[in-house]
């Protein structure tokens, strides 16, 4: 790929107080992102929280409602889909049944009127890429789950698209496969240096993939930032809760000076506040201890998943989880006390969520 | 669930049994029929076994009552209307299934409505308009009254076929760059293909069978052979082999696409059905 | 890349072009060979206009459909339409039905049944009709006699007798279009999930109790729909009858459709034919309305 082409093949996207209504219901209130050339983006979030709609409508596929779109700085909100170049991969595949795999991946080559000597070197070449060569001449009906995957994949990469969409591209492939095709699909981004905007609900996909991910909640875009970024320091307890497994473990309590006092057990935070208030405090269960000192409360399940175990505790009103590569000496309905690592809470708002 | 009681499932396909014979000894009968003399024919009682003689058939394709000028005619003017028919139905089937433009719900709903008309109702406008314009006893004619209740047919089957199609189809060949005309032609249209010969079947079996319109606004030059059947009972009360073997003639294409496309129209009959279309 | 040159367009502006590009032509052709001609029959409808005697022609306002009130033959093709339409719609649905859920048990053949039943619905009426006439309900020589006659019953006019020529139409019809409905019918039927069955069999329901409480639900929608487009032919009904009987003898099979179609071309009084098929129309448009809002009242 010459330097010229490069260049092309990754474009910096702009979204900007981007609504999207469906008659009485808006399902995106005023989005704004900023994509740099080349980035692997990630837009994650809970179902119905805008994903979708927010990937179709930089692929044209969707009309706003209001706010614009830019490529490289040029507005192409009222742009056609085949005028944008970009590409995409559908949940679904969408490859075209009725076509051989070659005629799939060549077909956006011969659209433009490609030559058919360079359309099939190019068909060749992305489909090499992807590893499916050797199914050429098959129609997608002869085609595995995985295959027809990496058959759209190369539908989408023959072009060279300055952008490349991908709206849950491994959501129907079964567990094994989905890690494996995760990897070379990093890997194919890398090569091919496109900037990609990948949309998932799997926060573990978005983790290790993402440059940077967007958190989608409730049609906004509530978090921006690096995969370390959002896990460390989630803006909103939603997204504390929505990313990481098992989910963050809550519980409320009064913050004053540097404690936090749950069901009157005082415990130590780093932070330190002057006027005291309500708050959520939130503790990952990597970060959960057994201790001699703390929160008491009664084990209700161990799950033991081999190299890590899961142990499930009743504290008051919550439930908390324990998440420890060791197995842990205790049985189901022991009463033990918890505590965290220093250092290594969230709190949060007890009325607006907001971290603080 | 039927194998503990064999007797039961006997008695089962023997009323199924004697229920479809009803429907093909007729036919079969005709065929048998068409083979006999005039003298075979009025035996009693009937006779089974019999010399096979080809005069009949001889007498409808050569002898002075040829319908071989009607089989011509009914060609001509079914495949016309066909064509027409599907020229038209096939473009705003697509835009009805898959697109969005104002008024689409009433049109659609205008497309049923014409299907229902009486075609008594539109004969006599037709017959008084073709009449001053000297279109009685044309193709066009015939072919322009054919559409009418072809058309909404053709349209509703034919929207029941888009409608399965994923309808990321056409995202994905937009993004493609292949525009709207080139999507419809190389992506949605190829994976109509079992639906467009369906309609095409059926389209085609209507107008092949009309005889309403054709004995009104035919005449000598245009007789559709179902005419030409009708005026032959009227002609030759009592040859009832020839008859016969005339309706077979006449008969032999529909009978064919029928054994044919038999799982076609199955799907046909019931999409249309389900659906909402369909008048046979 | 050249796609910053080509004017801002918005997809959904386009779309609507495109579908209008492709949906008008027909929209044209519809409105030009369907509604344009019902305008002008609704036209015809109030004129005096008698081939027979042509030079009576003239405005009749509302003349024709005032002559009805007092026309007997007009009553009488309403009734007859009526008893036509009902009865071989309720035998093609009863018939049809109860021979799907018996072909249904049958493990072999159901597809030699399936090519039997296309038989009736791929031949033209009017040949159908003929068929009848002759071979079948010829007296002496007709099918149906030789089986009278067999039995001891003894030969009948068929088609002459004013009664026996309204029950044969009926049958003539009942016999081509019931495999219309057999087949809608068991094709719905085959659709069926078999676990609902196998579920309400642990409950002991008996068979007529899965008939009447999961089968007859679950299958509705088709049979409305059959219903509707039976009633539609069943209307419409003209080439079998036709040729069968010509709507005799005198007027015994004479429904609304045919009545109309013999005083339009051939007793070639038009305005007063054109009056009868807009009330066929009326009739054929109140009852599609009517079970298109019963079926929307279902669903
Ligand atoms: N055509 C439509 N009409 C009305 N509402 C719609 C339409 N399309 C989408 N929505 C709504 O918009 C919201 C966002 O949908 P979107 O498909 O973007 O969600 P998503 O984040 O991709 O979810 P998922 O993870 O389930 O795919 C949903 O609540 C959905 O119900
Ligand atoms: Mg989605």
């Amino acid at each position: 790929m010459s330097g010229n082409e490069a260049m092309r093949a990754s474009a910096s996207v702009r979204i900007e107080g981007v609504v999207k209504r469906h008659g009485t219901t808006t399902v995106l209130h005023g989005v704004d992102l900023a994509i740099e050339p080349g980035e692997f983006f990630v837009l994650l979030g809970p179902s119905g929280s805008g994903k979708t709609t927010t990937l179709r409508i930089l692929a044209g596929l969707e009309p706003v409602s209001d706010g614009r779109v830019f490529m490289d700085e040029v507005d192409v909100t009222m742009r056609e889909p085949g005028e944008r170049d970009v590409a995409m991969v559908f949940q679904s595949y969408a490859l075209y049944p009725h076509m051989t795999v070659a005629q799939n991946i060549g077909f956006p080559l011969k659209m433009v009127g490609t030559p058919s000597v360079e359309v099939a070197a190019a068909v060749n070449e992305a489909a090499a890429k992807v590893g499916i060569a050797h199914l050429l001449g098959r129609t997608p009906g002869q085609l595995s789950g995985g295959q027809q995957q990496r058959c759209a994949l190369a539908r989408a990469i023959v072009r060279q698209p300055r952008l490349f969409l991908l709206d849950e591209p491994l959501s129907n492939l079964d567990a094994k496969l989905r890690m494996e095709t995760r990897l070379e699909l990093h890997a194919l981004q890398r090569n091919l240096g496109a900037t990609t905007v990948y949309v998932t609900h799997d926060q573990e996909e978005a983790m290790t993939l993402a440059d940077r991910i967007a958190v989608f909640m409730d049609g906004r875009i509530v978090q921006v930032g690096t995969p370390r970024e959002v896990f460390s320091t989630p803006r909103t307890i939603e997204v504390a809760g929505f990313i990481g497994t098992p989910a963050m473990n809550f519980v409320s309590g009064a913050w004053s000076g540097a404690t936090v006092t749950v069901a009157g057990v005082p415990l130590a935070v780093r932070a330190s506040t002057d006027q005291p208030r309500e708050v959520k405090l939130g503790v990952r269960p990597n970060d959960l201890r057994i201790v001699a000192e703390g929160l008491p409360a009664r084990i209700e399940r161990i799950e033991d998943l081999g190299d890590s175990c899961i142990v499930s505790f009743a504290a008051g009103e919550s439930h908390l989880k324990l998440k420890s590569d060791r197995l842990h000496p205790v049985k189901e309905g022991d009463e033990v006390r918890l505590a965290f690592e220093p250092g290594a809470e969230h709190l949060f708002d007890a009325q607006t969520g907001a971290r603080l | 669930m039927t194998g503990r009681k064999p007797f039961r499932s006997l008695a089962l396909a023997a009323v199924a049994g004697v229920g479809l014979a009803v429907w093909v000894f007729p036919v079969i009968w005709g065929l048998l029929t068409s083979f006999k003399t005039e003298r075979d024919v009025l035996a009693y009682p009937p006779v089974w076994f019999f010399k096979p003689t080809l005069d009949n058939y001889r007498e409808v394709i050569f002898g002075a009552s040829s319908i071989m000028p009607n089989l011509w005619s009914s060609l001509v003017v079914s495949t016309s209307a066909t064509f027409f028919t599907m020229l038209f139905a096939i473009p705003a089937a697509y835009a009805l299934a898959r697109l969005k433009y104002p008024a689409k719900r009433a049109s659609g709903f205008y497309v049923l409505a014409t299907q229902m008309l009486p075609p008594v109702g539109l004969i006599i406008p037709y017959y008084l308009a073709l009449q001053k314009v000297g279109g009685l006893d044309t193709y066009s004619g015939l072919t322009l009254i054919y559409l009418t209740f072809s058309l909404p047919f053709a349209i509703w089957l034919m929207v029941s076929y888009f409608e399965d199609i994923p309808f990321e189809m056409e995202e994905a060949a937009l993004l493609d760059r292949a525009g709207r005309l080139r999507t419809l032609w190389y992506v949605i249209l190829p994976q109509v293909r079992g639906g467009i010969a369906v309609t095409t079947i059926f389209v085609f079996l209507n107008a092949w069978n009309e005889f309403m319109f054709a004995v009104v606004l035919g005449g000598n030059r245009v007789r559709p052979v179902t005419v030409a059947m009708f005026n032959f009972i009227s002609v030759e009360q009592t040859q009832w082999a020839k008859v016969a073997a005339g309706a077979m003639l006449a008969m032999l294409p529909v009978i064919l696409i029928g054994l044919f496309a038999q799982r076609h129209i199955v799907k046909g009959l019931t999409v249309g059905a389900v659906k909402g279309g369909g008048r046979r | 890349m050249g796609s910053g040159t080509k004017p801002a367009r918005s997809l959904a502006a386009q779309e609507r072009r495109f579908a209008l590009a492709l949906f008008v032509p027909a929209l044209l052709v519809l409105l030009l060979t369907t509604t344009v001609p019902l305008v002008y029959l609704g036209w015809t409808s109030l004129q005096k206009l008698d081939m027979s005697m042509p030079w009576l022609s003239g405005f009749a306002g509302l003349g024709n459909y005032a002559k009805m009130g007092g026309d007997p033959r007009f009553w009488n093709s309403l009734v007859l339409t009526g008893v036509y339409t009902g009865t071989t719609v309720v035998l093609q649905v009863i018939i049809g039905l109860s021979l799907a859920l018996l072909v249904l048990q049958i493990p072999k053949g159901q597809g030699l049944l399936r090519v039997a039943a296309i038989l009736p619905i791929v031949l033209a009426p009017v040949v159908v009709g003929l068929f009848w006439r002759t071979l079948v309900l010829a007296p002496d020589f007709g099918l149906v006699d030789l089986v009278t006659r067999t039995v001891g019953l003894g030969s009948h006019n068929w088609l002459g007798d004013p009664q026996l020529a309204l029950i044969s139409v009926i049958a003539i019809h009942t016999w081509q279009w019931t495999p219309f409905a057999f087949l809608v019918l068991l094709a719905t039927l085959a659709t069926l999930p078999p676990d609902v069955y196998e579920a309400a069999r642990l409950d002991r329901a008996g068979a007529w109790q899965r008939f009447w409480h999961i089968t007859l639900p679950l299958i509705r929608p088709a049979i409305v729909m059959v219903v509707i487009l039976r009633m539609m032919t069943a209307l419409s009904a003209f080439a079998a009858i036709f040729a069968a009987t010509g709507g005799g003898p005198g007027s015994a099979t004479e429904i609304l459709n045919l009545y109309a179609y013999r005083t339009s071309f051939t007793e070639l009084n038009l305005g007063y034919g054109a009056s009868l098929a807009m009330v066929l129309l009326s009739i054929t448009m109140a009852i599609s309305y009517l079970m298109f809002r019963l079926r929307r009242a279902r669903s």
